[in-house]
């Protein structure tokens, strides 16, 4: 009785020693000669296809950067990742840098990540109700339950300035924070009136009979910037280098991608599991090689009067 | 969902209840045929199987977002065919593996050190209920920072769950010494350590034991949410993966394979424990009279 | 002398506490750590992040929901830890099932359960209560099946059976055990109310610790996991105060045996 319990402590021990001893491999951008390792920290979305496809077509390595893809589910995860430099890159959307730069997290962005169409008939975002709703316009949002996927983000700063654009009141809609997988079945379900969807969960809506009352991407500024790679501010000014090559890299990365959107999708089966019906009935969203400043400062000015941030988010210091 | 406790405290005679699935001493003899435990087990499986076939045609909920069992059977089946699942399974597993080893050897460790000195109990005492109910959740940003979406930020999580459930099944074994038999030992001249070999770790073992499987069922929980939140690698993540992709099927197929996994633990800590405590069964059905 | 004992008393409750906090300030005194903040920055916030007015609004509705998913566990729990322990054939279907739906993580489950409960208070107190209900439920089957069977057969020679059987011999002889599992239901109930509001929730306790994460306030965040701690030490400090009450008959039943 008492002997295999001790070749289970002993095994445990030796499995803590082994454990131990094995050194974690993506550290700090460490490399041979002219290669860089580098790690992003990305959430496996359609938005971030572009870094994917321009690993794949090899516009990192052959700028000397051997590129590895680190998948986390939200900013709670990269970004401690960045700050703490086990990613040398992270992907954000920019609402979540602007109120991090308030509080003084050390991060600057560093590339466009992905944009609005811009088109006001199809864009990669939109605001879904059911079939059967009495919704029909942003206007009659006012006053409505609207699922975002996170509070005091880009979802209801987007939303509300849909709402005023369209001549609604946007201060008493009551919005309630949910993942984008579970919107489709909670707007079916009427457990919500409304619910702001990106692709995806867009088309999965669609397919279900889902109308869009508002496109609030679009409302919100011309070719507007959503998210962004960014990287933390200790990177920045110990190798300027290795940032500016990623950045041509990844400028390059998304004008490909741009030009190229069937490429896109098949390479989207290489990291998500969307279903090919979905892949083709989707909307892609644009990816501009260049950040558009000044979609971002009307975003940091409608977030500062709705409340998101707490003080002016400085966009000198967080924009390259 | 994450944790049971089978705290054997007793029902007052016919010694405490270790919480094992022995045979109870009200055993019927054997007038009719019973079915089979496990015939039973599987019957209850497929009962499921069935409410999932028939739910989605209900308008309780759309197939559209619970797909009917034939449709989750067939993900299921082409999912074993995938290598990067294979991977994935095992990745879940070494970091469940190793996590429960940690936690166990951890809280074996200081729960017979804390509870042999009753000072260090009633010291710790406070700590232990303050540090308990603090969700692994809540330590995800910790883990990040300090492990990146590795193998050890799961393990973090891990054996901090499963850590707590070993420890109080530890304590409360230790607790339950008989106190003659430790004065008893004392008199015959045993040192400390001779008596934590000889007569608390003995009485502990069944408690013990349960921790241990209380422990592995958390640390399989934990091992998976890390993996679905953090992006480590593992079952967890190609859940994360097919949930923000709306593969309703292969996600409802990831979701068996978890479950699978831990009735299959609680199989193995099962037989575990009753070869660890064959000794102690035949002292069960003692009556005080 | 009492004052003396009730001194030592809380002093031994303290002690290590304090001795940790006090190492945890020294150590984070200088940490430039964005997630890491100094243990005085974070007490320095708690004041005026936890507010009389948060409290109410966030901390209460939390409370209130933990409470009734916690009762319906309870109820659920022995209800059917009684039926189960009592047919052997009942427990080897189900247990099988029950283990299926306890390795399943919380938030993969979450989502498979707002399919059902919808998105309010309800699917939070399901989710809270199908948590609690295991811990209750297999200790009451483990209580139930551990009942003295001379008991059992002296209560049958009396005519005991039904109700009355439930009432005076099963349910006492299954308490300690029930508690037990009520005890470790505590703690699970606290972890899955943080996790049930991190779905759709728009207050909460765990909801405003989870905003804070989101919106960088660290400080903030650490303040309200401090006080996830002091809420389960509270609630268990509670329990164990309404235990030993309830169940005095048995620690005393206890106490004479091992000193027997």
């Amino acid at each position: 009785m008492r002997r295999p319990l001790v070749a289970l402590t002993l095994a445990a021990a030796l499995l803590v020693t082994a454990a131990c001893g094995s050194d974690s491999s993506t550290d700090e951008a460490g490399g041979t000669d002219d290669v860089t390792d580098v790690t992003v920290g990305i959430i496996p979305i359609v938005d971030v296809a572009p870094i994917y496809l321009g690993e794949e077509k090899g516009f990192f390595a052959k700028r000397g950067i051997n590129l590895t893809m680190e998948s986390g589910q939200g900013g709670a995860a990269i970004v401690p990742g960045v700050v703490s430099e086990q990613f040398q890159f992270g992907f954000s959307n920019v609402t979540s840098l602007l109120t991090a730069q308030t509080r003084d997290v050390p991060v600057q962005i560093v590339a466009n990540g992905v944009a609005s169409t811009g088109n006001p008939d199809a864009d990669f975002g939109g605001v879904v109700v059911r079939e059967d709703s009495p919704i029909q316009t942003a206007a009659d949002l006012a006053g409505k339950k609207v699922a975002v996927n996170t509070l005091k983000n880009i979802g209801d700063t987007s939303v509300r300035e849909s709402v005023r654009k369209a001549g609604g009141n946007p201060d008493d809609i009551e919005f309630v924070e949910m993942a984008f997988p579970q919107m489709p079945a909670a707007v079916e379900n009427g457990d919500v009136d409304a619910a702001w969807m990106v692709e995806p969960s867009l088309a999965i809506a669609k397919d279900a009979g889902g109308r869009v009352v508002a496109w609030n991407f679009v409302d919100t500024a011309p070719n507007l910037t959503v998210a962004v790679y960014f990287t933390s501010t200790k990177l920045a000014q110990e190798n300027p280098e290795l940032v500016e090559r990623f950045q041509e890299a990844m400028a390059e990365s998304l004008s490909y991608a741009n030009a190229h959107p069937d490429e896109v999708r098949t390479v989207l089966r290489s990291y998500t599991d969307i279903d090919q019906a979905i892949l083709d009935a989707m909307t892609l969203p644009l990816w501009p090689a260049e950040i558009n400043r000044a979609s971002i400062e009307r975003v940091a000015e409608l977030g500062l009067a709705d409340g998101v941030f707490e003080s002016e988010p400085d966009l000198d210091a967080l924009l390259p | 969902m994450t944790a049971v406790d089978n705290t054997p405290v007793g029902a007052g005679s016919a010694g405490p209840d270790r919480g094992t699935s022995a045979p109870s001493h009200r055993a019927a003899p054997t007038r009719r045929r019973r079915p089979p435990t496990a015939l039973l087990g599987v019957a209850g499986l497929v009962g499921l199987l069935v409410l999932v076939q028939i739910l989605p045609s209900t308008p309780l909920v759309s197939s559209r977002y619970l797909p009917p069992a034939t449709e989750i059977l067939a993900a299921l089946v082409e999912l074993l065919g995938d290598g990067a699942f294979w991977s994935a399974l095992g990745d879940t597993l070494t970091g469940w593996a190793i996590g429960l080893a940690v936690a166990v050897t951890a809280g074996i460790v200081l729960g017979v050190l804390i509870g042999s000195v009753p000072a260090l109990r009633a010291v710790t005492a406070s700590t232990i209920e303050f540090l308990r109910p603090i969700p692994s959740v809540a330590l995800i940003p910790l883990a990040v920072l300090l492990y990146g979406t590795g193998l050890e930020s799961t393990l973090l999580l891990v054996v901090y769950a499963a850590f707590w459930q070993v420890l109080v099944q530890v304590l409360y074994g230790v607790q339950d010494v008989d106190p003659v038999a430790d004065e008893t030992a004392r008199s015959y001249g045993l040192g400390r350590w001779a008596r934590i070999r000889h007569v608390i770790w003995p009485t502990s073992l069944p408690y013990v034991m349960t921790g241990v499987r209380l422990a592995a069922a958390v640390a399989l929980v934990l091992a998976i949410t890390a993996e679905l939140v953090i992006g480590a690698p593992g079952l967890g993540n190609r859940i994360a993966v097919a949930q923000t992709s709306g593969a309703v099927d292969l996600m409802y197929a990831l979701v068996v394979v978890t479950g699978l996994l831990g009735v299959g633990i609680n199989l193995i800590a099962r037989a575990v424990e009753r070869r660890a405590l064959s000794w102690h069964q035949s002292m069960r059905g003692e009556v005080i009279v | 002398m009492r004052a003396a004992g009730v001194l030592k008393r809380a002093g031994l409750v303290v002690a290590l506490p304090a001795v940790l906090l006090v190492v945890w300030w020294f150590s984070s005194a200088g940490s430039t750590s964005f997630y890491a903040p100094p243990l005085s920055k974070i007490l320095g916030t708690f004041a005026e992040t936890w507010t009389v007015e948060r409290l109410r609004a966030d901390v209460l509705p939390s409370l209130l929901r933990l409470a009734a998913g916690y009762a319906v566990a309870v109820l659920v729990g022995v209800a059917l830890g009684v039926l189960v322990g009592s047919i052997r054939t009942v427990r080897a279907t189900l247990e099988p099932v029950l283990e299926f739906f306890r390795a399943i993580p919380p938030p993969v489950l979450v989502p498979i359960i707002m399919l059902f409960a919808g998105i309010e208070n309800t699917m939070k107190i399901v989710v809270i209560a199908a948590g609690c209900v295991w811990p209750i439920l297999l200790n009451t089957v483990e209580g139930v099946r551990a009942t003295d069977e001379v008991l059992s057969d002296t209560a049958r020679s009396y005519g005991l059976t039904g109700p009355a059987r439930l009432r005076h011999l099963v349910l006492p002889a299954a308490s300690p055990q029930i508690a037990a599992g009520m005890r470790q239901a505590l703690s699970i109930g606290i972890i899955l109310m943080v996790i049930s509001e991190m779905f759709a929730a728009s207050n909460g306790l765990g909801f405003t610790i989870v905003q804070f994460q989101r919106t960088f306030a660290i400080p903030q965040m650490w303040t309200g996991i401090l006080l996830l701690g002091l809420l389960g030490f509270a609630l268990s400090v509670l329990f164990r105060f309404v235990e030993m009450r309830a169940l005095a008959w048995y620690h005393g039943l206890r106490q004479a045996q091992r000193s027997s």
